[in-house]
């Protein structure tokens, strides 16, 4: 394959990819059908905003937060089968029980860890160690300014973090097990490692002061926007939504079996720090995955992280590693 | 003692279905191998029957739930009909995760009885009045309500409960119970539309 040249990298020398928002096909059907595919994303975005900016106080809070977040992820369920981008994603049963499990361990163990060794834990210790106090002129900021904040700067922990995960080979350990899912559906972002998981949920947002309000709000950008990241759904997203925020699109490249493809696009919800430090590429991909598509278990996926480094640490001590014979 | 037979229903699919009278057992195999010429899949045939295994068969793989089976080819009252015994370890996975559910619930409770983090702290004390929590002007000529000073803090949202646990185990309990039912009809239909349609 030649690839394509994307600044002075050479994408989808490995796999085949797309390249360039021109390439990339439109939804097709009937004038309904491109009217919805077309408005869903904004739409839903400013109506989730709207409902949390205007949320009586007995009605903002998390609990209704998580019901509208299992609500909204069942509805993308539905688009995912009203209008696949690829019928090779499509969900089937054992995928479907495959995500649900690790959706199920991110709102159970990873949240009992965070409750003792999270970042908000960490923040507290370290104002308490240090005699800081929280950052209270961040309280006094209009609410969608300090929920746009919450959000973005956990984003940009997030995308150095991700990044980082991408180019030391200790972070990359636990985080190479999610590159292993051959399809995007809406409950893969959750499939990875625990110690991932952890990992990768940790933000500074607890040296902030704010309203609970904001909190709720900078949430929905992550469940209006960083949702579509994984997703069987072609949209045609507007170009203003395609040059701000990331879309299954950009993270289909960023999952391709290629592997200068996949050292793209870090960002979860605002595509647009990925074009500040120039990691952005616009394009997608179908085939996906890691060592030419092989579908890792449950069970590799748990230890995978902890018998590589092992394997490697051994390399590096210089013991030979057994080799079954051919 | 409980044969491994009266419990092994849970992840083993087993059926059988009329191939048509004039169709041989190798005919059968050769119109289902290409079932079986999948990544990850090795098979191996023998007069009327076909044993094969999977390995990290690929999501796109139609019979990617089942890591093993056997099929034979026996003659029966009406003609030949194919018998099939597969196995499938997501199905016994999902049967078992209600319990590991169930016990992560019960592992949270028996960690929040010796909870002294600050946010289980602050659900044991009573919520002390939040004094007046200044509103952006620009918020207040939007009409956004006024900050809640209830006292009620975030951190009881916060407190880790066990709730998501039973409800992940219910969850898991009705996706069982729905894939063994589906699993078993969606690869009747696919060894018949290869054995009868193509």
């Amino acid at each position: 394959m030649d690839g394509i040249r994307v600044g002075n990298r050479l994408i989808g020398t490995q796999a085949p990819v797309t390249v360039g928002w021109e390439n990339i096909p439109r939804v097709e059907g009937g004038p309904f059908k491109q009217f919805v595919f077309t408005w869903f994303q904004p739409v839903a975005l400013f109506a989730l905003l709207a409902f949390w900016y205007y949320a009586p106080n007995s009605i903002a809070k998390a609990s209704t937060a998580i019901g509208i977040g299992i609500g909204f992820k069942v509805l993308l369920l539905g688009l995912e089968w009203v209008n696949p981008r690829h019928e090779s994603w499509r969900l089937t049963w054992k995928e479907l029980a495959t995500d649900l499990f690790y959706v199920g361990l991110t709102y159970t163990l990873i949240r009992l860890a965070e409750n003792y060794i999270g970042s908000g834990v960490m923040a507290k210790a370290l104002q308490h160690h240090f005699h800081w106090e929280k950052l209270a002129w961040f309280i006094g900021l209009p609410i969608l300014v300090q929920a746009f904040l919450i959000s973005f700067i956990f984003d940009f922990g997030q995308y150095w973090m991700h990044r980082g995960m991408h180019n030391w080979y200790p972070l990359w350990l636990p985080h190479s097990v999610h590159h292993y899912i051959t399809q995007l559906n809406v409950n893969k972002g959750a499939v990875g490692n625990p110690v991932e998981l952890f990992l990768i949920g940790l933000g500074i947002g607890g040296f902030f002061d704010f309203i609970p309000r904001a909190a709720l709000i900078a949430g929905t950008f992550g469940l209006a926007i960083g949702t579509y990241q994984h997703i069987n759904v072609r949209f045609n997203s507007p170009r203003w939504w395609r040059f701000l925020f990331n879309t299954t699109e950009h993270h289909s490249l960023h999952h391709s079996q290629d592997y200068e493809a996949t050292r793209s696009n870090y960002a979860g919800s605002y595509i647009f720090i990925d074009r500040m430090f120039g990691t952005c590429i616009d394009g997608e991909a179908e085939l996906l995955g890691m060592e030419g598509g092989r579908r890792m278990s449950i069970r590799e996926q748990m230890t995978y992280p902890f018998t590589e480094g092992w394997k490697t640490i051994r390399q590096r001590m210089g013991r030979p590693i057994a080799v079954p014979a051919e | 003692m409980i044969g491994r037979r009266a419990i092994d229903w849970i992840w083993h699919v087993r059926g059988s279905l009329d191939i048509g009278p004039t169709q041989s057992a190798e005919d059968a195999f050769n119109r289902l191998s290409p079932l079986f010429r999948q990544a990850g899949t090795s098979h191996e045939c023998s007069d009327n029957t076909l044993i094969f295994r999977k390995k990290n068969q690929a999501a796109q793989d139609r019979m990617a739930v089942f890591d093993g089976g056997i099929l034979q080819i026996d003659t029966g009252m009406s003609g030949p009909v194919l018998h099939y015994d597969l196995n499938s370890r997501a199905l016994l996975f999902c049967f078992l995760a209600p319990l590991l559910f169930l016990a992560i619930a019960q592992l949270t409770i028996l960690t929040g009885k010796f909870d002294t983090t600050p946010a289980a702290q602050a659900i044991k004390q009573p919520a002390p009045k939040k004094p007046g929590v200044p509103m952006n002007p620009i918020d207040k000529a939007l009409g956004a309500p006024a900050p809640d000073t209830s006292g009620k803090d975030a951190a009881q949202d916060k407190k880790p409960s066990p709730t998501p646990g039973y409800v992940f185990a219910g969850i898991f309990a009705a996706l069982y119970v729905i894939g063994r039912w589906l699993e078993a009809r969606l690869v009747r239909a696919l060894f018949r539309a290869y054995l009868l349609v193509s």
